[in-house]
């Protein structure tokens, strides 16, 4: 039986399907920014829980200028909006700065079969590949967003090993995932047991989440086709 | 916003609603500009309970960005007229 449990967790059968639901909108809804990928990770079929794979958002790009924060698709095709100009006119114009404050991201969401939530794990870089270090792009983040995750009972940052690279990354611990996610599907009881519930636990869950690394959703993202 | 329609002068009537356990505000209903950002609202409420951070989402399980307008808000997630705002307290535990 699909849909959202009520104690706010995700089955892992349904991380697939809110998987796919997410990245299809967010391709519709959200030009600036890289699309979201699934990559498929082979299963052991002496462990149960598991899911074959995590979606991906790689290289999104945040410049490090202390007047303006701007996100935007930095090494991919992106078409100027701006014509007869030489150059590429784009809200994310990479800025020459003295202090070469470029960052990349790379943002993964993976599901955890233990909490039975999924999980985001990023990574931030500056252009020449060097991992950075949280004090080094804790000012990338949203200003209010450091307050609240020192603040916040639904999560904090840690850093990890990532479940699949072997390698360090950071990630909003997942501990009260299923809380916030409880309080959020309480504000329409209708929507748990529907069909497109495990669709929109992803979206639900981003938009809180995904805003405390700078990342939103924009509304356009939760309107249904047959919304009216 | 170079629109003459009504729209963009006209206030929406946002009913804050309380969850889980954060306190509950004696008046709980008022109207806000369409024009405002969504921001307005957050800050209205942190004010109003003292707190620095709450957890703010509107109904169809989502937490708006702050920079949204409160008229988009309410064209796509208000009913019955009025626009409910759900806050529940963020902060940890202690």
């Amino acid at each position: 039986m699909s849909g959202v449990a009520g104690d706010g967790t995700l089955a892992p059968s349904d991380f697939r399907v809110a998987a796919v639901a997410f990245a299809e909108r967010w391709k519709s809804a959200v030009s600036a920014l890289p699309p979201w990928s699934w990559i498929p990770r082979p299963t052991h079929p002496w462990l149960s829980n598991e899911v074959d794979g995590y979606l991906a958002l790689e290289n999104a790009c945040l410049l490090g200028s202390s007047e303006e924060k701007s996100v935007g698709c930095c090494g991919g095709s992106e078409e100027p909006n701006c014509s007869g100009d030489d150059e590429p006119v784009d809200d994310a114009t990479l800025v020459q700065s003295s202090r070469d404050d470029v960052h990349y991201y790379d943002f993964h969401i993976i599901y955890d079969s233990s909490y039975r939530v999924p999980v985001l794990y990023f990574r931030a870089y500056c252009g020449d590949g060097r991992t950075l270090l949280l004090n080094e792009f804790e000012g990338d983040l949203p200003a209010d967003s450091s307050e609240a995750l020192v603040k916040s009972k639904w999560t904090f940052i840690t850093q990890e090993e990532h479940p699949y690279l072997n390698r360090p990354w950071y990630k909003l611990h997942p501990c009260g995932t299923s809380e916030c996610i409880k309080l959020l599907f309480q504000s329409d009881a209708s929507i748990r047991t529907t069909s497109g519930a495990a669709e929109l636990y992803l979206l639900s869950w981003f938009s809180v989440v995904g805003r405390l690394v700078g990342l939103g959703i924009p509304y356009e993202m939760m309107k249904c086709e047959n919304n009216t | 916003m170079a629109s003459d329609s009504p729209n963009s002068d006209r206030k929406i009537v946002v009913h804050l609603r309380a969850t889980g356990d954060a306190p509950i505000l004696k008046q709980a209903k008022f109207k806000i500009s369409g024009a405002e950002k969504f921001a307005k609202v957050i800050d209205f409420l942190c004010r109003q309970l003292h707190r620095e951070t709450l957890f703010v989402y509107v109904n169809s399980a989502f937490s708006p960005n702050p920079d949204e307008l409160v008229n988009d808000l309410y064209e796509n997630f208000g009913f019955d007229g009025k626009l409910v705002v759900n806050y529940a307290c963020s902060m940890a535990w202690g």
